[in-house]
């Protein structure tokens, strides 16, 4: 059982948002889909909710046909990155739409409304309207209105984009002990990668519409498909018609190994306990070479010194391939 | 915390806060409240009040004759009965028109979008020109309906139009969409959605345009005069009986029938606005 996607295509006008997709989202799981941008990731998130219409392909959810579902049919959460609260409401009434409209009785409401706030943490605001609350605090709204209705699925968009860094660390932290409380299928859409790997048991990297990769975060992080999902995992060098990480570089001040690359370093950039070494080979590339500072000090590296690099043991390496 | 520890201390709450509010102001908007003030009297509450102050000076009696003398009450009863119908249907058309402006797309929607402002813009006599042209006699559509009540209704509705359809219009656009989905997720129906929804946002723009709507109409007269004939006990409305009555020389009895379409008026405003917070608040 889970969501099962088959050969989803969608355009608008000449734009193709989706390309012949067909992914398996697990149900239980926190998943996350990845993505620059304009990849599509949002557009695959509307249409599992029944909001945007595919041109061809097929949703199934939990093994029901729900293709020519309407949204309000499916029993999906969603949560969007703007919120989209009822302004005109309170957040007690905001949170117990969906089991007024599903004509549940009063006491259950109530008590069901409460259970939620407490879940979110809102208790204390259940008669405040939504204006007078901050970002975080209306995302949290949003999600237990979602959650009210109990839904097969809970699919947010870019739910922490909106809100400043430190808040976003929060709820990202927040949201991912709530998954393990409430066990939810959930799919959430994002373009930062850190997030992704911080909260997701499982990751779909979406890109020009197509999936580039399905697997866990550190099967993508340590076996990326290709070079675009290196890139996009995390920072990326280039070394000898390798793309690798600049962390797993090796700099040696004397031509020991065989087939390492010679360079001079040409700057030398200290942030905290990182130094990110810029060293130009010899053939005129640039390569990205980040160490901690003992490391940095004991090797010696300094400006214009003539430096020897290597991919270092077991690093994730995968082969350049430009203008993609 | 300020006006708490002044109720405390004071006793005499409203007293001891005000001079505090005063000097809260700045010199600036100061001198603005202070131009705006006198702006706001000069042209709109002394005017107001000499007419009160005429209507008052004949006493009670005045009012009583103006609503006991038929003609009168029949032509105040046309004007507010009409009003209140076209207000009624602009609540419904203008909002139709405003959702066609901004949520659809249809060849030649820039133009409708200029012409709606054409009875605004428009001096009222033409207005009556134009609709005598072609509804009044030898009319080219067949419908004859000068002098007849119709024909007071079509000229409100003809100038009113424009009201409902600028106030809705920009708060719909402002209107985030997201909005309808979550509700559709939810499990609302469109016309769920429509009534807890999407009414209740546009409530206060949708009863500003009609309380702007039903003033005008309530006060209109350019452009039914000529349509509508005029005639005693049948489509005679109040501002032309005003304007005979002043005509007539009887100051006190025009006086009279103004300051009661001003309360008219002022009630409108009340209970439109009554109805406008229910409805935002039902949800």
């Amino acid at each position: 059982m889970s969501i099962d996607v088959s050969g989803l295509t969608k355009t608008f006008g000449d734009f193709v948002a989706l390309d012949d997709v067909t992914v398996s989202l697990p149900t239980g799981q926190l998943t996350a889909l990845l993505g620059p941008s304009g990849g599509g990731k949002s557009t695959l998130l509307r249409i599992i909710a029944g909001l945007d219409t595919a041109d061809a392909g097929t949703v199934t959810i939990e093994g029901r046909e729900a293709t020519n579902l309407p949204a309000r049919k499916r029993n999906v959460g969603f949560v969007f990155q703007h919120y989209a609260v009822f302004k005109h409401m309170s957040v007690a009434k905001n949170v117990a739409f969906g089991l007024e409209i599903r004509k549940r009785p009063r006491a259950e409401i109530d008590k069901r409304v409460a259970e939620l706030l407490e879940l979110v943490h809102l208790s204390q605001f259940r008669d405040r309207m939504p204006s007078q609350l901050s970002g975080g605090q209306r995302q949290r709204m949003a999600l237990a209105r979602a959650l009210a209705v109990e839904p097969t699925v809970l699919l947010l968009d870019e739910p922490f984009g909106a809100l400043d860094a430190k808040v976003r660390k929060e709820l990202r932290d927040w949201l991912r002990r709530l998954h393990d409380e409430v066990h939810t299928t959930t799919i959430f859409v994002t373009h930062d990668q850190e997030e992704a790997l911080e909260v997701a048991d499982e990751i779909v990297v979406i890109n020009d519409g197509r999936v580039e990769q399905v697997g866990s975060p550190d099967t993508l992080y340590d076996k990326p498909a290709n070079d675009f999902v290196m890139r996009f995992l995390g920072e990326t060098t280039d070394l000898a018609g390798q793309t690798v990480r600049p962390h797993d570089i090796d700099v040696s001040m004397s031509p020991g190994v065989a087939g390492s690359t010679p360079g001079t370093v040409t700057r030398i950039l200290r942030v905290g306990f990182e130094v990110r070494v810029t060293v130009t080979t010899d053939d005129g590339a640039e390569a990205l070479v980040t160490m901690t500072r003992t490391l940095a000090r004991s090797t010696g590296v300094e400006e214009g010194a003539k430096v020897w690099l290597t991919a270092a043991k077991g690093a994730t390496a995968v082969p350049v391939m430009r203008a993609v | 915390m300020s006006t708490a520890t002044a109720r405390v201390a004071g006793g005499r709450p409203a007293r001891v806060r005000r001079p505090a509010s005063r000097h809260s102001l700045t010199k600036g908007s100061a001198l603005g409240l202070g131009v705006g003030m006198i702006w706001f009297s000069l042209l709109v509450l002394i005017p107001l009040t000499a007419v009160v102050w005429t209507a008052g000076e004949g006493g009670l009696g005045t009012f009583k004759d103006a609503l006991t003398n038929k003609q009168t009450f029949n032509a105040l009863k046309l004007t507010v009965l009409s009003s209140l119908a076209v207000t009624g249907v602009n609540i419904v058309m203008g909002t139709v028109i405003a959702w066609v402006l901004v949520r659809d797309r249809f060849p030649g929607k820039k133009l409708l979008d200029l012409v709606i402002d054409i009875p605004f813009a428009m001096p009222t006599i033409v207005a009556g020109l134009v609709l005598l042209s072609l509804y009044g006699a030898e009319s080219p559509l067949g419908l004859e309906w000068n002098n007849t009540r119709k024909a007071v209704l079509l000229a409100l509705a003809f100038v009113t139009v424009p009201f409902v359809v600028r106030t809705v219009q920009p708060v719909l656009e402002e209107m985030d969409t997201d909005v309808e989905d979550a509700a559709a997720s939810l499990g609302a129906s469109r016309a769920t959605t429509f009534r807890r929804v999407i009414l209740p946002t546009l409530a206060p723009a949708i009863f500003a345009g009609a309380t702007l709507s039903f003033a005008r109409a309530i006060s209109e007269y350019g452009s039914l005069v000529l349509l509508s004939g005029n005639l005693p006990n049948r489509t005679e409305v109040a501002s032309v009986r005003v304007y005979s009555a002043i005509e007539g020389g009887n100051q006190q009895s025009a006086a009279a029938v103004a300051t009661i379409l001003l309360l008219v008026a002022l009630v409108a405003i009340v209970v439109f606005d009554l109805i406008q917070r229910r409805l935002a608040r039902r949800g």
